[in-house]
C-alpha cells in the first residue's frame, strides 16, 4: 500500500484519522508523487543533465548527494520536508533510502525550523550532544546507565546454564506479538511505534517494537496484552493490526537471536549477477552498503552501443531479446555515435567515471549498484576466462588479493595437516607455512620463519595453498579434476602444471590441487574407458588420447591424416580390447607391442610399439611424438616391424612366443579341418570339456545373445572379456563378448581344436596362470630337460606339457631325448590319423587344452612305470580315439565335456589310477562328496578325507563310518545341486567353497565364500561338499 | 646423477642353457634384461660393470627354470631434483622442449625459459631471443635444472628448466658443424 504522503503530518496531530479520507488522500498522494518525482527530474536535469529515469531500479551512482542538495533548497518547512519523505517511500526502493539519508541530513538543518512538537521527535534521534548542554551530566547518565549494564553483563559471563535458563521469558514477562506491517516498511513501522512512545510517554503500553531485516511484511510488538499492542497501532498507517499473533513463549528468544548467515559481502568478492541483462555474469564487488543492502559491483558491460545511442536520441527503441555480448566499453566508439560522455570524479573516492545515460563505467568496466539480493555470493567460481577478462585492462593490479576471494567459498576441510600455506591477507600477508591444526575457521600454522611464534591462528580465509615449482600435484577440483601433473609455474594463487599425460600446460588454482606422491599418469577414466584404449565409435574408431571432464579426446582411425574428435561417453559404443594383428608391408605379422617403424605416410620415419591393431591400422605410440600424446595411426601396410621384435620379445616370454606361433599355424588349418565333425570330435569335445578359464579357447561354443545369436562356433581367442569365436556355418572369425557365450555345447567341440590353439596364439601361454599346471609339474621330473628344447620351438608352451610326447614337436626336441620318448612311437602307430595334423603344429595344441594336459600329464606318468599302456592315454587325444565313448559312462557323472579330470580318467581307465594323483596333482580335494563305484559294487557316496600323493583318497563313507583308499578312477564327484554347498576343484579358486546359488545350463552360479563373489564356473569343477 | 652400485637381481634360467657356458649365459641374460631398464629407487641402469656372485640355482617347480640370484655390479643414472644436467633437444613445441640426457627426458616448459626467448613455429620450431643471439633448435645442447621428476615403474621424466644463472644454450648444432 502507497503511502499517502500527507499523512506523516497527520499522525502527529491527529492520529484518529477517519478511514473514509484515506481514499480521497490517496489520489491526492498519487498527484504528489508525481509532482515530487517531476521536480527531482527537473532538478536533476538543471543540476547536470545526467539525472534520468532508470529503466532497472538500479539507483544511479551519485545522484544521492546531488538530491538531497536539491531537496534541501526546496524544502522549507518540517511539513514539507515529512511530505517529500513519505512521496519518496512510496517511490521505488531506492528512492526511499534517498529519503532516509535527507531524513538525517535535512534534519539538523532544519531543526530550528520546526516546530515543537516535532523538535520533540526529532530529540530522542538526533542525539542531545548538539546542545552542548550539559555534557557531564549526559556523560553520567551514560555511565551510571552502560555501566549498570556492563557489570551486569561480567556476570553474565560467568552464569551458568541454569541462571541462563532463568533469563529466558517466562509466563510472567510480556509477550511478544507479531504484527503485520507493509512490506518494505518494517523498520518505519518500528520507528514509528518508537516516536509514537516517545510522544505519549506512559500512555502507550507496549514495551518494545522490533522490525526484523529478514523477516518481511512482520514486526514484532512486546506487550502485555493483545489490547495494548492495538491500541499502540491504531492510527499507524503501516502496521495492520487487525491481525495480532502471539509469539509462543519457547519461540520468543528465537526471535531475537542473531541470525547467523549473515553474508560476508567484502571487497573484491566475486559475485554473480542474478537477473536483468547481467544474469549470471561475474562482478566483482567494489563496494558494498550494509546499511542500504546495496552494493556497487564491477562488470564487463553487455551495452549494445547503436542501440544505447537511438535510445538517448529519443527514438523508439525496439526491445530486442539478445542480450549483447560481453565488451568493454569503448569511450571512443561510443562518441563517434553521438552518445554524450561525461567525465565526472566521485566524490566519495576522488575516482573519475565516464558517464553515459546514467551508467557509470571506469576502465571501460561498468560500475552499477544494486540491492544484495540481485546477486549471488555463494559458491562463485570464476572460471578463468573470466577471470582473465576481467585482468586485462588492469593489468595486473591486485592479482592475488582478488584471488584470494576466492576462498571464500571453498569446501569445509580444505587444509590438512602439513600443507604448505601462505597467508594472503591481514599482516602476516606472503608467511609461509605449515598447517598444523585445522580448527573450523581457524588454520593453525607453523610459520615458516623463525622468532615467531610456534603456531599461529590464522583464518582459513586469508590462507592459500602453496607450492612449489617442481611439486608434484593432483587436480582435485574444478575443470580438470584428476589430473596430475608438475608444477612449472607458480604465479600467485594461480599454477600452471604440465600435466603427466598429456604434457600440456594446465592452469588451475593453488586451491584446487593437493600434493599428490601419486606418480600415475593421471587419473584418466570415464565410465569403462580409460586413457589409451581403443574405442569403437559410432562412426570409426580410435584410441583415446585425452580424459576431459566429461568428455575423450579421441585419435580416430584415420591415416591419411591425425584426425581427433572430441566424444562423449554416450558416443562410444564399446571398448576394442583384443587382439588383433596384421600383416605388415613385408608380410611379417604385426602384433601388439611389437616395435614397428612407419615407412611411409605422413608419419613416416616414427616408430615406436604398437598399441593397438583394428582393422589394419595400427595406433603405435612414438615417445617422441608429443601430439595426441604420441599416439599415431597408421596403415599395417606402410609399416615395418622393426627387426628385434622376435628377439625382444624373449626377454618378456610375450611377444616372442607369440610371433613364431602366428607364422606356422597358417599351416596347418586345413589338416584340421577334416577330423573335424567324425565320431572322434564328440569324444574330443568331453575330453576337451575340462577347459578352466582359458581353456575354452578352442572349445566349441554357442553364442547366446547378439547379431548371431544361436551361432556355434569355436572360440579362437580370448582376451578379457571377449572372445573372437569363429563360427561353423560362415567363414568368418567374430568377436563376441563372453557373457553372450554359453558353453555347454562342448560336446559338439570337433576335437581337433587342439592343435588350432596354436593359432591362437596369445592362449597357449595362459596355461601358466592356470592353477592346474603347477599340478602337472611333479611329472616333469622325469623328463623335463628333455623337454625344454622344445623350448626352442616356438612353442614355449611345450614346456608345459612335456608330455604331450605324441606332439608333433617331437621332431624337435627328440633329440634331445629321444629315450624318454620312447613312447611317441607307440603313440603314433596306435593313432596315426593323428599325424597329419599334429605334425603342422607343433604341440600348440596341447599346450592350450587343458584337456590335452591332463592326458598328456597323465600318460608320461603312467608310461614311465608302464610304458604299454602309454598309447592308450592318447587315445583321447587322438582322432581316433574313439575307445573313449565307451570309457564315458565312467565319468558320466562329471558333466559329459565339463571335467578335465573324469575324462581323462575314463580314457585312461586301465591305468588310470595315477592319474587323478598326477596329472592334476590331487584333483579330488578333501571334504568333497564322491560316488565311489567298484566293479559289482553299487555305487557309494563317501567324503573324501584325504588324499594320497598317488592320486587315491582315502574315503570314508557314511554309512559304514569305515574309511577306505580309494583309486581316483573309481571315484566320480558327486554333482552338486542348487544351494548345496560346493568346493571349486579347478581353475584359479581351486579349493575354495561356496554355495551353489543357482544352474544355468552347464554352468553353475558360485558364491564364493571368501570374497562373497558370485561367479559362474562350469558345474564340472563344482564338487559337493560334505556337510 | 650416476652411481655405481651392487644390485641383486634373481634371474630364471632356461634350462637348455645349461651347461658349460652356463654362466656367460646368465650374463647375457642379466644384460640384456637389466641395462635400459629403469626403477624408481635407483633410476636408470646404463651398464653392469661386473658380477659379483651367482648363488644357487634353485629350480622352480612347474617350469623347470632355474632361479639364480646374482649380484651385480652397474653404474646407474637418477636425476635429481636440483641436479644441473646437459642435455639434448629432441623436441620444441610451443609449451617447450624436450631434451634427453642419456636415457632421462627432460621436459623445460616455455614458463621455464627466459621470458626474452620466444616461440618462433615454421619449419624448424626454435626458441630465441629478441636479438636472435640465443636459438633452441632440435639438437640443441643446452644445460638445464632439474626442478621436478616423475617416477614411473618404467620411466623417470623430469622438468627442467633453463631460467636460472648460467644455464641455457651450451652449444648450437649449427655452431658445431
Amino acid at each position: 500500500m502507497p503511502r499517502r504522503p500527507d499523512e506523516d503530518d497527520d499522525l502527529d496531530d491527529d492520529f484518529d484519522e477517519e478511514e473514509e479520507d484515506l481514499e480521497e488522500e490517496e489520489d491526492r498522494g498519487r498527484g504528489n508523487k508525481r509532482r515530487r518525482s517531476d521536480f527531482i527530474d527537473d532538478a536533476a536535469e538543471e543540476d547536470d543533465d545526467e539525472e534520468e529515469e532508470e529503466e532497472d531500479d538500479d539507483e544511479d551512482y551519485t545522484g544521492n548527494s546531488r538530491k538531497s542538495s536539491s531537496h534541501k533548497n526546496k524544502k522549507r518547512s518540517g511539513s514539507q520536508f515529512f511530505e517529500l519523505e513519505a512521496a519518496v517511500d512510496t517511490d521505488e526502493e531506492e528512492e526511499e533510502e534517498e529519503g532516509e539519508d535527507d531524513f538525517i541530513v535535512d534534519g539538523g538543518a532544519e531543526l530550528q525550523e520546526e516546530d515543537d512538537g516535532r523538535r520533540i521527535h526529532r530529540r530522542p534521534l538526533i542525539p542531545q550532544y548538539e546542545d552542548q548542554e550539559d555534557m557531564e551530566e549526559i556523560e553520567r547518565n551514560i555511565r551510571k546507565r552502560y555501566f549498570a549494564r556492563a557489570d551486569h553483563g561480567d556476570y553474565d559471563e560467568e552464569t551458568t546454564d541454569v541462571e541462563q535458563q532463568a533469563l529466558l521469558p517466562s509466563v510472567k514477562d510480556p509477550k511478544l506479538w507479531m504484527v503485520k506491517c507493509a512490506i518494505g516498511h518494517e523498520r518505519e513501522a518500528a520507528v514509528c511505534l518508537m516516536q509514537k512512545s516517545i510522544d505519549k510517554g506512559s500512555e502507550l503500553q507496549i514495551r518494545s517494537a522490533i522490525a526484523l531485516d529478514h523477516l518481511k511484511n512482520y514486526i514484532y510488538v512486546e506487550a502485555d496484552k493483545e489490547a495494548h499492542v492495538k491500541e499502540a497501532c491504531k492510527g499507524l498507517r503501516n502496521i495492520y493490526s487487525a491481525k495480532v499473533m502471539l509469539v509462543p513463549i519457547k519461540e520468543m528468544t528465537d526471535v531475537l537471536s542473531v541470525e547467523s548467515k549473515a553474508i560476508d559481502l567484502s571487497r573484491d568478492t566475486w559475485v554473480r549477477m542474478k537477473m536483468g541483462n547481467y544474469k549470471g555474469d561475474l562482478a566483482k564487488v567494489v563496494d558494498v552498503d550494509n546499511v542500504r543492502q546495496r552494493v556497487t559491483v564491477k562488470l564487463i558491460p553487455r551495452i549494445d552501443l547503436q542501440a544505447l545511442a537511438n535510445k538517448l536520441d529519443g527514438k523508439e527503441v525496439v526491445k530486442k531479446k539478445v542480450v549483447p555480448v560481453q565488451r568493454f566499453m569503448n569511450i571512443a566508439e561510443a562518441r563517434k555515435l553521438h552518445i554524450r560522455v561525461e567525465r565526472r570524479r566521485d566524490p566519495s573516492t576522488g575516482d573519475y567515471f565516464e558517464n553515459i545515460g546514467g551508467m557509470m563505467f571506469k576502465d571501460g568496466f561498468l560500475f552499477k549498484t544494486v540491492a544484495m539480493k540481485s546477486i549471488s555470493t555463494q559458491n562463485i567460481q570464476p572460471t578463468f576466462d573470466e577471470l582473465e577478462k576481467f585482468r586485462k585492462p588492469e593489468e595486473d593490479g591486485g592479482d592475488i588479493a582478488s584471488f584470494s576471494t576466492l576462498f571464500a567459498n571453498r569446501k569445509k576441510g580444505h587444509f590438512m595437516k602439513g600443507d604448505a600455506v601462505i597467508v594472503v591477507k591481514g599482516d602476516l600477508k606472503n608467511l609461509m607455512g605449515w598447517v598444523e591444526k585445522v580448527e573450523e575457521e581457524n588454520v593453525y600454522i607453523i610459520p615458516k620463519m623463525k622468532d615467531l611464534p610456534k603456531t599461529l591462528a590464522v583464518n582459513e580465509k586469508d590462507l592459500c595453498k602453496y607450492f612449489k615449482i617442481g611439486d608434484h600435484v593432483k587436480v582435485v577440483s574444478g575443470a580438470r579434476e584428476g589430473a596430475t601433473g608438475m608444477v612449472v609455474k607458480v604465479d600467485g594463487a594461480v599454477l600452471i602444471i604440465v600435466s603427466d599425460s598429456t604434457k600440456e600446460d594446465i592452469r588451475v588454482f593453488a586451491d584446487h590441487v593437493v600434493e599428490s606422491s601419486e606418480v600415475t599418469t593421471g587419473v584418466t577414466r570415464i565410465g569403462d574407458y580409460e586413457l589409451h584404449d581403443l574405442v569403437l565409435l559410432d562412426n570409426g574408431f580410435g584410441v583415446i588420447i585425452r580424459v576431459e571432464s566429461e568428455a575423450f579426446q579421441v585419435l580416430k582411425g584415420n591415416t591419411e591424416r591425425p584426425e581427433v574428435a572430441v566424444v562423449k561417453l554416450r558416443e562410444i559404443k564399446s571398448k576394442l580390447d583384443k587382439r588383433n594383428s596384421a600383416e605388415d608391408r613385408d608380410k611379417n605379422i604385426i602384433s601388439v607391442k611389437d616395435s614397428v617403424r612407419i615407412v611411409e605416410g605422413p608419419c613416416r620415419g616414427k616408430q615406436g610399439p604398437v598399441e593397438h591393431i583394428y582393422r589394419r591400422v595400427l595406433f603405435i605410440n612414438d615417445r617422441h611424438h608429443l601430439e595426441h600424446a604420441g599416439y599415431i595411426c597408421a596403415k599395417a601396410q606402410s609399416c615395418k616391424v622393426v627387426g628385434g621384435s622376435r628377439s625382444n620379445g624373449d626377454r618378456n616370454g610375450h611377444s616372442s612366443d607369440r610371433y613364431p606361433l602366428r607364422a606356422t599355424p597358417q599351416v596347418p588349418p586345413s589338416p584340421r579341418r577334416p577330423p573335424r565333425g567324425g565320431p572322434p570330435t564328440d569324444f574330443g569335445g568331453r575330453h576337451r570339456g575340462g577347459r578352466g578359464h582359458d581353456s575354452r579357447v578352442g572349445s566349441t561354443i554357442k553364442i547366446r545373445i547378439g547379431p548371431f545369436k544361436g551361432y556355434r562356433g569355436r572360440v579362437k581367442d580370448i582376451n578379457g572379456q571377449t572372445a573372437r569365436v569363429e563360427l561353423e556355418s560362415q567363414m568368418k572369425v567374430v568377436t563376441v563378448n563372453l557373457n553372450q557365450i554359453s558353453d555347454n555345447v562342448a560336446i559338439s567341440t570337433p576335437y581337433r581344436e587342439a592343435p588350432r590353439y596354436g593359432l591362437g596364439s596369445e592362449t597357449p601361454m595362459h596355461p601358466s596362470r592356470t592353477p592346474l599346471h603347477p599340478y602337472m609339474t611333479p611329472l616333469r621330473d622325469p623328463g623335463a630337460t628333455p623337454i625344454h628344447d622344445g623350448m626352442r620351438t616356438p612353442m614355449r608352451d611345450r614346456a608345459w606339457n612335456p608330455y604331450a610326447p605324441m606332439s608333433p614337436a617331437r621332431d624337435n626336441w627328440e633329440d634331445g631325448n629321444p629315450g624318454s620318448w620312447g613312447s611317441s612311437p607307440q603313440y603314433q602307430p596306435g593313432t596315426p590319423p593323428a599325424r597329419p595334423y599334429e605334425a603342422p603344429t607343433p604341440g600348440s595344441g596341447w599346450a592350450n587344452t587343458p584337456g590335452g594336459n591332463y592326458n598328456d600329464a597323465g600318460t608320461p606318468r603312467d608310461s614311465s612305470p608302464t610304458y604299454g599302456s602309454a598309447p592308450s592315454p592318447y587315445l583321447p587325444s587322438t582322432p581316433g580315439g574313439q575307445p573313449m565313448t565307451p570309457g564315458s559312462t565312467s565319468y558320466l557323472p562329471g558333466t559329459p565335456g565339463g571335467q578335465p579330470m573324469t575324462p581323462d580318467s575314463g580314457g585312461l581307465d586301465a591305468m588310470s589310477p595315477a592319474l587323478g594323483g598326477d596329472g592334476e596333482g590331487p584333483w579330488f580335494l578333501p571334504d568333497i562328496l564322491v560316488n565311489i563305484r567298484r566293479s559289482g559294487e553299487d555305487p557309494v557316496v563317501g567324503v573324501v578325507r584325504d588324499v594320497l600323493p598317488d592320486g587315491s583318497c582315502k574315503v570314508s563313507f557314511g554309512s559304514t563310518g569305515e574309511t577306505l583308499t580309494i583309486q581316483p578312477n573309481e571315484m566320480e564327484i558327486v554333482k552338486p545341486r542348487k544351494s548345496d554347498k560346493i568346493k571349486i576343484m579347478s581353475g584359479g579358486q581351486r579349493g575354495a567353497t561356496g554355495k551353489l546359488i543357482g544352474i544355468d545350463g552347464t554352468d553353475g552360479i558360485v558364491k564364493v565364500d571368501d570374497t562373497l563373489d558370485v561367479k559362474i564356473l562350469d558345474m564340472v569343477i563344482l564338487a559337493k561338499l560334505a556337510q | 646423477m650416476f652411481f655405481h652400485i651392487v644390485l641383486e637381481r634373481n634371474m630364471q634360467l632356461h634350462p637348455r642353457h645349461f651347461g658349460p657356458h652356463l654362466r656367460d649365459k646368465l650374463v647375457a641374460k642379466l644384460m640384456k634384461d637389466v641395462e635400459g631398464t629403469c626403477s624408481g629407487r635407483h633410476g636408470f641402469v646404463v651398464a653392469i660393470t661386473g658380477v659379483d656372485s651367482i648363488g644357487k640355482g634353485r629350480i622352480r617347480d612347474g617350469t623347470g627354470f632355474v632361479t639364480f640370484p646374482v649380484k651385480y655390479q652397474c653404474v646407474v643414472f637418477r636425476p635429481f631434483k636440483g641436479e644441473i644436467l646437459e642435455a639434448v633437444v629432441t623436441m620444441v613445441n610451443k609449451m617447450g622442449f624436450f631434451a634427453e640426457a642419456g636415457p632421462v627426458q627432460i621436459f623445460v616448459s616455455n614458463h621455464l625459459i627466459p621470458d626474452d626467448m620466444e616461440f618462433q613455429s615454421g619449419d624448424v620450431p626454435n626458441y630465441t631471443t629478441s636479438d636472435g643471439s640465443v636459438k633452441i633448435i632440435k639438437d640443441s645442447e643446452v644445460r638445464l635444472k632439474i626442478i621436478g621428476t616423475r617416477v614411473d615403474a618404467t620411466e623417470i621424466f623430469c622438468i627442467g628448466t633453463i631460467k636460472d644463472d648460467f644455464l641455457g644454450v651450451i652449444n648450437d648444432p649449427g655452431a658445431a658443424s
